[in-house]
């Protein structure tokens, strides 16, 4: 094939260039040894990031080195003295120089415009709730919360703020700045971590600066920093995370790994590593991705440099992987307990979210619910007066109201056209009923109590209307398949009462057989014909005040049949007027809180987080889907000024994506192409080369893969910020794949002058970043004012919709 | 059938050799040898002929009862006489199986009479056996065809027994192959695509020879037809993908061959499985279109073009003016799935909902109040015996349209709508046709030229509200009774809702001449990509409803739930056997322990015997293909949106028991290893015959299921201690 032939000749011609290539990346060398001034291929970001809007920030030691890059510049062919320069100084100066600017600009007016945008409603909120030790739900996890509470309170939030909507002003008691300088510090921080990966990943310094330059002209992560949001916040704890694994693996892949084993420096990677990268899911779920993307490279790590390692023994291998069990699985797992631990015992007292909780749950809250259980009975017994909770779902009541069942439905059935029995969202008198064995006739509790158990017959008494709570063979009003349920009316129609249910307690291996409020889950069993009391999940119309329907259903095992017990107190009188008076008016005096443990309410919460989750903003106007995210085709309107049409709108850099999309597709064809070469055994570059690209491939493709793949079978609704993620992944790959095509440049070209071609086309391209970052700067800050011509003057793209709303 | 005598040689060589076990004496060990050695074509032949008889006995026993409507096949049955009938109809799966059971019923003479109106309903006389007898002889071929792909990825021959014996006796498999679904001919056309690549695998070393190309011929057919039944076949297809992703690298990697060799190959696939294929299932769906040419039930779905083309829909004849002319007497239709037209009425809005004007809805039906008159936003509308020039409607014009029956403009205001109350009111306002500046509407043709003249179905545009700036939507939510339960119709900030789409269908203006709908009749590829919008859009659409118990997929392979079949005094329970879906997720685990404990041994290079490391080496390399295949048709429904039922899990299924059939094997050769050797056979026997009789007394166990239980009104009949599950509800 003459392949190798090929192969040959080429890694000669480039020998020499290739050990100086390696040795790059790596400040002990000294630079006078590395010649004739190519290794500056990327050596203009810092010139660049001179250039823009933001002179006023540039510390002394910037415009210093500008002059002196100016002169090295010009100084055309005698270059040797630049790399000197370059790598002596620079090295700290970069990354430093990065941040800088990164501070300025994410920090630049940080505390306007002064109204709420976009999620700071629910973030803000949230942390206003923390300030209030409130009780919420929300279907992510704290630690993001936490970190913007912890902000608010050393600026002395006291949580007063109502948050209403987006737009609307915050006064003087919210502490803005503090609050927003969570996500803007975190999200400058970025800036000198992504140089760091890129060096780890064992790129030239000025690769890394050409990453941390991607990530500090995007608009789109500018936007997010400037903001109370969670993607800054979780970006940092994963690039963090990723960080301290690679810095892992430097030390396992090293000559001595040995050595390094179990030293201070080798636990510190590893455990600060997975603590980073717990902490990032601990801010949201999607987290979960990097910690998988850490896992992996530490487990592919540990199956090729460990297991694969003969000279350990098998007692070594044993403990390597146990230190890296500890470290990736309990470590972890003790750290999203932790943070949960904090959530639930700072969160304390009950609040608007309360009701997507069990009763339990509601009842160890402070207020609330807990203000009317508290000191409750806890045996239900004959005479009990009790309020049943739908258990498992949407929370609703059982309940009855001095209203029938229409004679005929819609759909030309028939009713019973007996008492509607329905499910009701709302706390309501009507939603007491009374329990009472079918052979007693008196109501009031006396001693001895008379405890109702599984398996035992009850009837149920309405409260207020007196009725008996029925069934029978009719067809329910919204499901025609399930059986009516209500309240028994005697219309003297050859329809007798069949009014006695059986109680079965679902979970009484905890609880035991006799029936207690709050805990026993119970379901009550239709005795006549063996359906089950059950929430069907149906509307009834605006007969029944569109309330939820309540059946019998042959289905006995589903969650829809269970209920408990929520509020109870035992009946005191007999007569029936006064015990509807004892109704309405009573209500008991606490005694005592229910107490419920840590992990009860750790464990509930946490299947209520994962699996009962459906906030689906359906049909949202700024929704868009992730095949759109790669070519930028929707932003998200953040937050609009009500006098202009200043405005804030997410939206990436246009430039940078496009690249960055350009550069992903060119990364993947160079990878087939390089792999099916050498399964032709045709090595085209060097081994150490092929050895980077492939490394970056393992962390940086699969980074973006794990990042961004999930979501095409995800189910909710999908924006444009969950993409930043990947997006970090790729615009590092785009970096690495610059130095990458530089390299492939020397090694096809001989010349100089295709380098300094290279370089200027680099040049170029940053400079075209800078601009069309400039133009939409003013997206991300919202400053105005502006007109409608500006606002349209933006809009490259027909499907961005920005909002315009005056002249 | 010729396999059995090409392996032998094979196997020699891997040192399976039996013989030089001892204790081979006795007749009944040597029979086990020559089973376990499986070179033995009589013994080959007679094992897979009793698996034969037994499938035939399975799957027809009692194939007539219940003689009721079982489930779904109230919906396959329908559509089978759809095709009978020749009527259109909508459904969401794509055509090739209920074409196949419309052909078994029109061979068996069965004429499309009955009406398969609910579950339950009794057969009598109408034939409805030979669709029955259709589906149950594709579901029987499964057994054999697990049997043979087993066989062909071992070459053992209890591997490839057990594989058919856990397909024959499992209840689910049996019970869904038996009635009129689409579940048979989907799983048959699945097992046969794997069959075929296992097969074309096998012919690897005869690289384009007739057998070559006859199989990867079939894999094509088989996975464009799996496909075109229903588009979980999808799955099949990338796992075919990948398999030959796999081989193309092992030929790359032969570096005794010019790369054009590779190429070669790939072109060789290319053709019969991309190209081949796509043509196939494109024929599929011409036939589909061809057959239902009458107008049904299923023409609302579509595009008022596409519906031209059918006979007796009232377009098919219909003829209209093919420019939009202001003056003209116009009707909107929604142009999403089954939009219908923008209606108008003598009611208001009730008060409380504010604004008391005139209700606008859409409406399904054709009626003289879905008439609206367009004019442009300053001028009144032309007489239609004007001489004037005729002045048509362009891209970007402002107009109103003015309700013909009320003489109400369409109109908008910055008031809640009725029922979707993040979007604005639409209502009628005005009077005779003057009302204020809220009635003008900017007109966008989607994809239009600014100044193009407005045509009749072909284009597709949306209305904008000049002062608000949203979009005239239908939000395909009911009204209340006051509305009479037709559509809601609102104006929607957002202008990107697909809702919001609209295209005039008639058009009466007696000043421009007719053109016949049919010139508007989409050619087969429109009509072809239409039915695959409408298909997914349908699919997509079958979301849960808030409350309904569904199923799910973590709750499938540990058969916590089935599905009633048939209630009433014969009952039929969809429900897997116990003993073996259990028993696969055991295998599936001891999978993964196998492949990681044989990755760390030779990663340690820990030296085995000979012997084993041959029966990890068959065991796991096709295990690991029915591994992924299992994975690629089970993983994917947890991300899917749409109800789901337990059936969709029977083609991940189909791996599973293979796999667990090969495994089964490996377990049954290995465990007597550890055993004194004199005693192997005897323990091999022991071991084979237990898990025999425990597979076939389950069966046994619980073959009321299948074949009808009679319900017994009290609770201690003889299945009631089956309930080994309380969530198993028979």
């Amino acid at each position: 094939m003459g392949d190798t032939e090929v192969k040959n000749r080429k890694v000669n011609r480039n020998k020499n260039k290739n050990e100086k290539n390696k040795e790059i990346p790596n400040p002990a060398v000294d630079p006078r040894d590395e010649g004739d001034g190519e290794s500056t291929p990327e050596a203009l970001p810092e010139e660049l990031t001179e250039e823009p809007i933001l002179k006023k920030s540039a510390s002394p030691k910037k415009s210093e080195k500008k002059q002196r890059k100016a002169g090295s510049a010009t100084a055309g062919q005698s270059l040797a003295d630049l790399p000197t320069l370059a790598v002596t100084c620079h090295f700290n100066l970069l990354p430093m120089l990065l941040f800088g600017v990164a501070l300025a600009t994410r920090f630049y007016a940080l505390d306007q415009p002064n109204s709420i945008v976009f999620d700071e409603l629910h973030y803000g909120r949230y942390a206003g709730l923390y300030q209030k030790q409130t009780f919420f739900f929300d279907s992510h996890p704290p630690l993001g919360k936490q970190l913007l509470a912890l902000a608010g309170y050393l600026g002395g939030f006291q949580g007063d703020f109502k948050f209403d909507k987006i737009g609307s002003s915050y006064n003087a008691s919210v502490p803005v700045f503090a609050m927003r300088a969570v996500p803007a510090l975190t999200g400058s921080l970025l800036i000198p971590l992504v140089y760091m990966i890129m060096l780890q990943l064992n790129y030239s310094q000025w690769t890394a600066a050409l990453a941390g330059f991607l990530f500090l002209f995007d608009n789109a992560l500018l936007t997010q920093s400037h903001y109370m949001l969670m993607e800054p916040i979780i970006l940092f704890f994963a690039m963090s995370g990723v960080l301290c694994v690679l810095k892992f693996r430097a030390l396992e892949r090293s000559g001595n790994a040995q050595a390094h084993s179990y030293s201070l420096r080798w636990w510190g990677w590893l455990l600060s590593g997975s603590i980073f990268l717990t902490c990032a899911l601990c801010v949201k779920y999607v987290g979960v991705y990097s910690y998988l993307l850490g896992l992996a490279l530490v487990g592919h790590d540990f199956w090729e440099k460990v297991l694969g390692n003969l000279s350990l023994t098998k007692k070594q291998v044993f403990g390597h992987a146990v230190a890296r069990f500890f470290a990736f699985f309990v470590v972890p797992l003790m750290v999203y307990i932790g943070v949960f631990y904090i959530h639930l015992t700072t969160l304390v007292n009950a609040g608007p979210h309360d009701s997507a909780m069990s009763s339990a749950f509601q009842a160890s809250l402070e207020g609330g619910l807990s203000s009317i259980v508290r000191g409750q009975p806890l045996e239900v017994v004959h005479g009990s007066q009790v309020t049943l909770r739908h258990a498992h779902g949407s929370p609703c009541w059982l309940h009855s109201h001095a209203a029938n069942y229409p004679v005929k439905y819609a759909d030309k059935r028939g009713s019973s056209h007996q008492q509607q029995v329905t499910c009701y969202v709302a706390k309501d008198i009507n939603n007491w009923w009374i329990v009472k064995r079918p052979n007693r006739t008196d109501l009031a509790v006396a001693a001895p109590l008379d405890r109702i158990s599984h398996g035992e017959e009850i009837q149920l008494v309405h409260g207020i209307t007196g009725r008996n709570l029925n069934s029978h063979n009719v067809a329910a009003p919204a499901s025609p398949t399930k059986q009516e349920v209500s309240c028994y009316v005697d219309h003297n129609v050859s329809m007798p009462a069949q009014d006695v249910w059986r109680v079965e307690i679902t979970n009484r291996e905890e609880i035991g057989d006799v029936w207690h409020a709050l805990e026993s889950m119970v379901r009550l069993i239709h005795v006549n014909t063996s359906v089950a009391l059950a929430f069907s999940g149906r509307m009834l119309p605006d007969w029944g005040h569109n309330q939820h329907e309540i059946v019998g259903d042959v289905m006995i095992n589903q969650p829809n049949t269970i209920f408990n017990v929520e509020e109870h107190r035992y009946t005191r009188n007999e007569d029936e007027k006064d015990r509807q008076l004892e109704l309405m008016t009573t209500d008991f005096i606490p005694l005592e809180p229910v107490v419920m443990g840590f992990w009860e309410k750790f464990f509930e919460l946490q299947i209520r987080m994962l699996f009962i989750s459906n906030e689906n903003v359906q049909n949202h106007m700024y929704t868009s889907s992730p095949w759109e995210w790669l070519v930028l085709t929707r932003g998200i309107a953040y937050w609009v000024s009500p006098d202009s049409n200043a405005q804030i709108h997410l939206l990436g850099n246009i430039f940078i994506w496009y690249s960055a999309t350009i550069a992903l597709a060119a990364y993947c064809s160079l990878l087939v192409f390089y792999l099916l070469r050498q399964r032709r055994q045709c090595f085209d570059i060097h081994e150490e080369a092929w050895n980077q690209f492939r490394t970056t491939g393992e962390v940086l493709l699969l980074g973006y893969v794990f990042h961004f793949l999930p979501y095409f079978f995800v189910d909710h609704t999908l924006f444009l910020h969950h993409y930043l993620p990947a997006l970090a992944f790729k615009l590092l790959l785009n970096a690495a794949l610059v130095e990458h095509l530089y390299y492939l440049t020397r090694l096809v070209f001989a010349k100089q002058f295709f380098n300094w071609m290279c370089v200027l086309i680099v040049l170029t391209w940053m400079s075209g970043i800078l601009m069309v970052f400039n133009k939409f700067l003013p997206l991300c800050y919202g400053l105005g004012p502006m007109n409608a011509t500006q606002i349209l003057d933006l809009k490259l793209r027909e499907t961005w919709d920005f909002i315009v709303h005056k002249p | 059938m010729t396999a059995p005598t090409l392996i032998c040689s094979k196997n020699q060589e891997n040192g399976l050799n039996i013989k030089k076990m001892k204790n081979s004496d006795s007749i009944g060990f040597k029979l086990l040898d020559q089973f376990r050695d499986g070179r033995n074509d009589k013994i080959w032949w007679r094992v897979f002929a009793l698996l034969m008889i037994a499938t035939v006995a399975t799957r027809f026993y009692k194939l007539d009862q219940p003689d009721h409507v079982c489930w779904d096949e109230a919906h396959f049955g329908k559509y089978a006489n759809f095709y009978i009938n020749r009527t259109f109809f909508f459904d969401v799966h794509p055509p090739l199986g209920k074409m196949l059971i419309g052909l078994f019923g029109y061979l068996d003479g069965y004429n499309g009479s009955f009406h398969f109106d609910k579950p339950g309903d009794k057969f009598e006389e109408h034939q409805y056996m030979g669709m029955r007898i259709g589906c149950a002889v594709m579901g029987a071929l499964l057994v054999p065809l697990s049997f043979l792909t087993v066989w062909e990825m071992t070459f053992s021959l209890p591997a490839a027994t057990f594989g058919g014996l856990l397909i024959l006796l499992d209840h689910g498999m049996l019970t869904l192959n038996r009635f009129i679904l689409l579940d048979p001919p989907m799983l048959f056309f699945i097992s046969a695509a794997i069959y075929s690549m296992v097969k074309f695998h096998n012919q690897r070393h005869r690289p384009f020879s007739l057998p070559w190309w006859s199989w990867l011929s079939s894999i094509g057919v088989m996975l464009s037809c799996s496909v075109a039944v229903k588009f979980v076949g999808i799955f099949v297809v990338i796992f075919v993908g990948c398999r030959t992703i796999a081989d193309l690298w092992e030929i790359l990697g032969d570096l005794s061959r010019p790369v054009s060799y590779t190429v070669k190959h790939f072109m060789a696939r290319a053709i019969c499985l991309i190209a081949m294929p796509t043509l196939l299932y494109m024929g599929i769906f011409y036939i589909h279109l061809a057959v239902l040419s009458n107008s049904g039930p299923g023409d609302g779905f579509y595009s008022s073009a596409f519906q031209v083309g059918l006979k007796g829909n009232y377009l098919h004849d219909g003829s209209t003016p093919r420019q939009v002319a202001y003056g003209a007497l116009l009707t909107l239709k929604n142009a999403v799935t089954s939009g219908a037209y923008l209606h108008s009425h003598d009611h208001l809005y009730p008060e409380e909902i504010g604004g008391s004007q005139q209700q606008i809805t859409t409406y399904a039906h054709k009626d003289d109040n879905n008439n609206w008159h367009v004019k442009r936003h300053n001028k009144l509308a032309p007489s239609w015996n004007s001489t004037r020039p005729i002045d048509f409607v362009r891209n970007g014009d402002l107009l109103r349209l003015e309700h013909f029956a009320t003489g109400r403009n369409l109109h908008a205001h910055r008031s809640l709508a009725p029922i979707t109350i993040k979007q604005f009111q639409v209502t009628g306002y005005g009077l005779d046709g003057v009302g204020d500046n809220n009635d003008i509407w900017r007109l966008e043709i989607e994809d239009g030229e600014e100044g193009q003249i407005l045509e009749t179905m072909l284009h597709r545009f949306r209305l904008i509200h000049y002062n608000l700036g949203c979009a005239l939507t239908c939000t395909k939510k009911k009204l209340p009774a006051w509305g009479f339960e037709q559509d809601e119709v609102t104006c929607n900030p957002n202008r990107r809702d697909p809702n919001a789409i609209w295209n005039i269908e008639e058009n009466i203006y007696p000043r421009l001449p007719n053109v016949s709908f049919r010139a508007y009749e989409k050619n087969f590829f429109q009509r072809f990509i239409e039915s695959h919008v409408v298909l997914i859009n349908g699919n997509s659409a079958l979301k849960p409803k808030e409350g309904e118990a569904t199923s799910k997929p973590w709750m499938w392979p540990i058969n916590l739930r089935g599905q009633f079949f048939s209630g009433g005094q014969l009952q039929v329970y969809l429900l897997g056997n116990p003993i073996i879906w259990w028993g696969n997720l055991v295998f599936m685990v001891f999978y993964l322990i196998l492949w990681v404990s044989v990755g760390v041994r030779t990663k340690r290079r820990i030296t085995v015997t000979q012997r084993e490391i041959m029966l990890q080496e068959r065991a796991l390399s096709a295990c690991g293909w029915l591994w992924l295949g299992w994975l690629l048709h089970y993983l994917p429904f947890w991300g899917m949106s749409r109800v789901l039922y337990f059936h969709h899990y029977f083609p991940a299924l189909l791996f599973s028991s293979m796999m667990s059939g090969i495994l089964l094997d490996y377990v049954i050769e290995s465990i007597p290893l550890s055993l004194p050797k004199n005693s192997f056979n005897a323990s091999y026997a022991a071991i084979l015959s237990a898990t025999l009789l425990i597979l076939f007394y389950s069966f046994y166990l619980f073959s009321p299921l299948v074949y009808g239980l009679v319900r017994y009104a009290d609770t201690n009949s003889t299945m009631h201690h089956l309930h080994w599950l309380s969530t198993w509800e028979f």
